[in-house]
């Protein structure tokens, strides 16, 4: 057994360690995220404002000067600089020196990237008031607008079958999510999950997993679906059940981490084993917020349904894809009517039940 | 001797040193109340005996068996054996009075059992028994969260009363009620320590119930005891003491 005097001193040491530890790991960041600004100023002020807006280049031209000014000399400059502590880097983690010289570089170059990263933007998306006021263009605009206030009622029967078809689309999705949702919520709840080791990893391994899957759209996933299961209702019911799982399993699993300790604990204190201690004291906890969760992404899925429709989802999507390609205005403007119709109704009647549970 | 706790030490993973080599023993029927500033160490004392949490080093010995390092379903048979009442009462708030305090059961039920919710006559007859216990039988039904606190301290003493404890803890049980529900709840535990003998261990701040409600008092400092002995011993002195200089005893009824 160890002396009273040893456990006296460990955790101070362990503090210690655990700064110097700190202070090691945060210089080394600083200094590559140092080399990110400095590489990211340099290319886009190479790339994007000189080359793209001042020479108007469409091929950017290949030399080993330029590698050279690109890549080595910023890399060089910006580690240097880390080391001075007077980056803005060494600021963010909070290892910079306290003087002048480090206020200075913050506030200029923390403007310059402001100021850079706007311009960039402005000339790639290539922002241009002209067009968007030109006499041509607004023309366009009126005949489009035009046709859209003066909807086709001749295929009011399609549309409201195909409108039909979307909700289900959403509502099966959404139905089929829910127990495998419940089930994956549990094993991706890091206050669940962490008492042990082989549970942490399988915590790990799910919640990445889980999003990886998230952070791909449900209209690439639609995509995916419909290339694999054939275009129409079921790839796009598919593609949402994925991304409903993903995402609403990331939001049980954090209201199941946000619940009170306290009753956890009491049933544990009852000799409670860990299954009585969910069923008892955090399904209680998490039924409304799980339900509210439900009923908003059904809600969610009806206006991601419409779109996945586009990509060859099946539904309302699908078919405005098909008279929007014909340059049949009047026939959208009635599917758009629809569309906002069923979306405003979705959205009040989801509010209202989420109101009425709590 | 039913409970013996050897050079404990606790240190959270933050570095708190919390507590620091206690020992002590407790005699089977005692009504041992522990007292000390916020931050002495009484709760991590309490979790660390009925293993909430894990001690750092040193023995708890309960029943003359070490329970320590037990784990898994040895250890669930030892916390079946120890009830606990809290200060904030973690009642299932969405549950009825009733459900609430069969949970204090669960450790002996069967899991599917437990989950259907298929519970025997005998063990509603129990539960009513122990609501007659703390005297709130007729609001069996209602919601635990529609009760005062006073009341869901009762309900939470009656739970761990299901465990048929042979060791109670509490853990400032009523620091959040006002002076007359805290006395009529101590009168509970009192009740519970006298008919069952079962064994409290009692975190409290107000030394006028320390004085009324404990056989023995402990009293900690910075994780470390520093009194033991009889209630009627702690005078002025000892008071300035435990509580600092600028302390004065506030009184309650
Ligand atoms: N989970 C934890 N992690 C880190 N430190 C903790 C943790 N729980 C308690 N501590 C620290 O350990 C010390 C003892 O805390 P403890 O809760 O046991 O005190 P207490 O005597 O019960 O106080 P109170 O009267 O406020 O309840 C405190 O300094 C506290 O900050
Ligand atoms: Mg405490």
């Amino acid at each position: 057994m160890r002396t009273t005097s040893e456990i006296n001193q460990s955790p101070l040491d362990i503090i210690r360690q655990n700064k110097e530890i700190e202070r090691r790991a945060n210089f080394i960041k600083a200094i590559f995220l140092d080399i990110f600004f400095v590489f990211y100023s340099v290319i886009v002020v190479q790339r994007a404002i000189y080359y793209k807006f001042i020479l108007d280049l469409r091929d950017i031209p290949f030399s080993w000067g330029s590698i050279l000014l690109v890549f080595v000399i910023p890399a060089v400059v910006s580690v240097c600089w880390t080391f001075t502590r007077t980056s803005i880097s060494c600021k963010l983690f909070g290892i910079a020196k306290d003087n002048k010289v480090t206020k200075w570089t913050v506030e200029i170059f923390g403007w310059f990237l402001l100021n850079i990263t706007f311009i960039a933007g402005w000339i790639i998306t290539k922002l241009s008031i002209v067009d968007l006021f030109s006499s041509e263009g607004l023309q366009g605009a009126e005949r489009l607008f035009s046709s859209l206030f003066r909807p086709e009622f001749g295929i009011f029967d399609d549309a409201l079958f195909a409108m039909i078809e979307t909700i289900y689309i959403a509502l099966l999705a959404t139905l089929i999510s829910i127990p495998i949702t419940l089930l994956l919520s549990f094993f991706t709840a890091r206050n669940l999950m962490k008492s042990n080791k082989i549970t942490f990893v399988i915590y790990y391994v799910l919640r990445v997993f889980l999003n990886f899957i998230r952070s791909i759209e449900p209209l690439i996933w639609a995509i995916i679906f419909s290339v694999w299961v054939g275009i129409g209702p079921f790839a796009g019911m598919i593609a949402l059940l994925v991304h409903t799982i993903a995402s609403n399993a990331k939001l049980y699993s954090e209201a199941i981490e946000g619940i009170e300790e306290g009753p956890v604990e009491a049933i544990t204190a009852t000799g409670a084993n860990k299954v009585q201690v969910v069923w008892y004291a955090v399904v209680p906890q998490i039924v409304l917020p799980f339900l509210s969760f439900t009923i908003y992404r059904w809600d969610i899925n009806v206006r991601m349904a419409t779109i996945i429709g586009l990509v060859g989802g099946g539904g309302i999507g699908t078919m405005l894809m098909q008279y929007q390609g014909l340059a049949r205005w009047h026939e959208v403007g009635l599917i758009v009517l629809m569309i906002a119709l069923v979306v405003w109704v979705m959205d009040y009647v989801s509010a209202k039940i989420r109101e009425a549970i709590y | 001797m039913i409970l013996k706790v050897k050079d404990l030490h606790k240190i959270y993973k933050n570095g708190m040193h919390a507590l620091k080599g206690i020992n002590f023993e407790v005699e089977k029927g005692e009504f041992l109340v522990i007292i000390g500033l916020s931050g002495s160490g009484k709760s991590t004392l309490l979790r660390c005996i009925n293993r909430l949490i894990e001690p750092t080093a040193g023995t708890v010995e309960f029943l003359g068996k070490d329970i320590t390092h037990v784990t898994g379903e040895e250890l669930r048979k030892v916390k079946t054996q120890i009830g606990m009442v809290f200060q904030h009462f973690n009642l299932i708030k969405r549950h009825s009075v009733l459900k609430n305090v069969i949970s204090g059961k669960l450790g002996q039920l069967k899991t599917f059992n437990s989950i259907i919710g298929n519970f025997s006559e005998e063990l509603y007859e129990e539960a009513y028994r122990s609501l007659d216990t703390v005297g709130i039988r007729e609001k069996a039904d209602e919601r635990a969260d529609s009760l005062s606190g006073g009341q869901q301290q009762r309900v939470a003493i009656a739970r761990s009363l299901m465990q048929s404890p042979k060791l109670l803890l509490a853990d400032e049980p009523v620091a959040s009620l006002d002076p007359a529900t805290s006395n009529s709840v101590m009168q509970f535990f009192e009740k519970v320590n006298k008919e069952f003998g079962t064994t409290v261990i009692c975190n409290l701040h107000f030394l006028s119930l320390v004085r009324r409600y404990a056989t023995r008092v402990i009293a900690l400092k910075a994780g470390e005891i520093i009194y033991e002995g009889e209630p009627k011993k702690i005078d002025e002195e000892w008071f300035k003491t435990i509580y600092g200089d600028e302390a004065e005893e506030v009184e309650i009824r």
